[in-house]
């Protein structure tokens, strides 16, 4: 008889309380793969699937991208053979000059990049030498201890910014003209706004920046850091080794044909590894810039799924239990 | 005295607790002997394999994730992650629906488990932590890891990810790939486990939840802390349309392969307690209201089953 001890001679139960926790008889919602669960998620998935991937993909073919990779052809012919000793001379005329023409309309902003390959930017080591510390306050100059070797002069001044990442930042320019008119590139607001505000002091102004050996551009110590948008994008380290970062906006129209002239400044070696510097111009959409991928692949599953949901039926149908 | 024994069971009782000192499990009367096997005892055998088997796919789609990244950082170390990510994966995002699986999940009900008293052979016959089960459950893991990674790195390239025109960075393709390692773990879970009580969806929808609150409440922390992290969701992923698809695409994909292994399974090789469950979701009417004998009820494919597993039995006890 439940409840009470046959054999104690106390009349007390000593059963526990009766809950539905520890009795494990909580209410539940049992899930049970029947095949009309089966086939209408697969056909769930299918319907939603499908259209998001037909819009993507109708959005990323609305974003007009225009690549020209110009690490090649912006080296005199002369030069052609020994391309290193050609960056690293200061004496060598630098300028060169591309064209293309707009393939479609590019409504305003058009952004301008550079794409720069076999860059790994992910380097762990690369990665540490920088000093966030440094970078935010005026009074943390002194915080070099990640930045070797690029943390001080042979006087045992610190270098602001400090670090290999700084050290290396991007120096080619860009000069864009349509039709012999020049187009004015927007370089404010290409940086990430918490960056600007936090992370980027100011009150810091470079110093020794670059003095000794050169790796990239330099900098103007009468700006403050929070101001000096192509360092902060510059810094913010890339995902991959295939990157790009945003050099600066044109906020006028292009029109389909349009012959664009750039004057490129070829000023960054990326030779001594194999690097490739490519100038990108595009519009955006809502998904943002050009990439089929996510658009194909919706549809893909989206059609695997459909796919799946007629094979179950017709199985269901052909060997019923 | 016994000299060897799987597991011992003690009965407290006016003869003294030594037997129970001494034992793994103790119970106060011989007749709660049934249902400390049939019952618990299958539940726990399928509660702890499926554990150990979830751990290890876990572990392995994260893990791998971070394997495959640094192919592409040239091997340097660098995670794809940020360092407190990866501290709160096992604890935080992931661990609670583990806690529940493994403390509450039943496949049969107790009064199914008592009438089909055949199923506890899964246990003794290890049917459910062979080895087959074990690497499909790790190949599992991999297989999402390669889908994870190589679905977030085509779809959010080096081409801008916001109307507003800026690229992709370090942060953004480590929030994005976790944020997808951590949706597709516990949406894996909930479709592994088919036994949901309020605890199972709090703690798994609850983990995924709290891994956006916490990058939140992260990346609000001054950028001395929070470094790579600072404002990264609020500032850059929430807005980004592209950010949210490529999840859900991801997390889709990931879970593609087992729900079609899952839905062949139970229906054209099903196992056991799949047979059990079936029979009570239709006949569940009919069940309840005649208390028949068991063997006459059953229908074609659980007598097969119960034979096979008969046979099976004598001939390891041969």
């Amino acid at each position: 008889m439940p409840g009470s001890d046959s054999t104690a001679h106390k009349s007390k139960s000593r059963r526990p309380k009766y809950s539905q926790f520890s009795q494990q008889e909580l209410p539940a919602f049992k899930l049970i793969l029947t095949p009309g669960y089966v086939i209408s998620t697969f056909i769930v998935v299918g319907l939603i699937f499908v259209p998001i991937g037909l819009i993507s993909l109708f959005a990323s073919e609305t974003v007009v991208e225009i690549v020209d990779r110009y690490d090649n052809e912006c080296i005199p012919k002369d030069f052609r053979d020994n391309r290193v000793e050609f960056i690293k001379n200061k004496q060598t005329n630098k300028s060169c000059t591309r064209t293309f023409t707009v393939p479609k309309q590019m409504k305003s902003p058009i952004f301008i990049y550079y794409q720069l390959e076999n860059f790994y930017q992910n380097h762990r080591r690369y990665v540490k030498s920088r000093s966030d510390k440094q970078l935010q306050s005026k009074k943390n100059a002194a915080h070099i201890r990640e930045c070797k070797p690029m943390g001080e002069t042979d006087n045992k001044d610190p270098i602001i910014p400090c670090g290999l990442i700084a050290w290396s930042l991007f120096n080619d320019t860009y000069g864009f003209s349509v039709k012999g008119k020049d187009l004015k590139v927007n370089k404010r607001d290409i940086a990430w706004g918490s960056d600007k505000n936090y992370k980027f002091g100011a009150d810091v102004f470079p110093k020794n920046f670059q003095v000794g050996d050169v790796g990239g551009k330099s900098l103007n110590s009468s700006i403050p850091l929070s101001e000096q948008e192509d360092l902060i994008v510059w810094m913010r380290t890339a995902a991959l080794s295939t990157f790009r970062k945003l050099y600066g906006k044109i906020e006028d129209d292009l029109q389909a044909n349009d012959v664009i002239t750039v004057v490129i400044e070829n000023n960054y070696n990326t030779y001594d590894f194999k690097g490739t510097k490519s100038l990108v111009l595009s519009t955006t959409s809502w998904i943002g810039g050009k990439n089929d991928f996510l658009g194909v692949t919706f549809i893909t599953i989206g059609g695997i799924c459909l796919f799946l949901a007629i094979t179950f039926i017709l199985l269901y149908v052909i060997k019923p239990r | 005295m016994l000299q060897e024994a799987d597991i011992g069971v003690g009965i407290s009782g006016v003869e003294g607790m030594q037997a129970v000192m001494s034992s793994d499990y103790a119970i106060a009367q011989f007749r709660f002997l049934e249902r400390l096997l049939l019952v618990h005892g299958h539940w726990c055998y399928r509660r702890i394999s499926m554990m150990i088997c979830y751990f290890f796919y876990k572990n392995l789609t994260f893990g791998f994730t971070l394997f495959w990244y640094e192919a592409y950082a040239s091997f340097s170390g660098r995670p794809a992650y940020n360092d407190w990510y990866m501290s709160c994966y096992n604890v935080f995002f992931t661990s609670l629906p583990v806690i529940a699986l493994g403390v509450f999940d039943q496949d049969v009900s107790a009064r199914l488990c008592l009438k089909y008293p055949l199923l506890y052979q899964e246990g003794v016959q290890n049917i459910l932590f062979s080895w087959p089960r074990i690497l499909g459950w790790m190949s599992n893991g991999v297989l999402s890891a390669i889908i994870i990674f190589f679905f977030t790195t085509n779809s959010i390239f080096n081409q801008a990810f916001r109307k507003d025109g800026h690229a992709v960075d370090y942060e953004v393709l480590g929030v994005a790939m976790y944020s997808s390692v951590v949706w597709a773990v516990n949406c894996q879970m909930a479709l592994s486990i088919n036994y949901f009580t309020w605890i199972q969806h709090f703690f798994i929808w609850g983990s995924i939840a709290l891994w956006y609150i916490f990058l939140v409440v992260y990346g609000s922390l001054p950028p001395t802390f929070s470094t790579t992290a600072y404002k990264v969701l609020v500032e850059a992923c929430a807005p980004s349309i592209l950010y949210w698809l490529t999840t859900l695409l991801v997390v889709v994909s990931t879970l593609l392969p087992y729900f079609l292994y899952r839905a062949f399974q139970t229906r054209f090789r099903p196992m056991y307690h799949d047979l059990i469950q079936r029979q009570r979701l239709e006949g569940s009417e009919t069940e309840i209201s005649s208390q028949t004998e068991v063997s006459s009820e059953l229908p074609a494919q659980v007598e097969i089953k119960m034979q096979h597993l008969k046979a099976n039995l004598r001939q390891r006890n041969q």
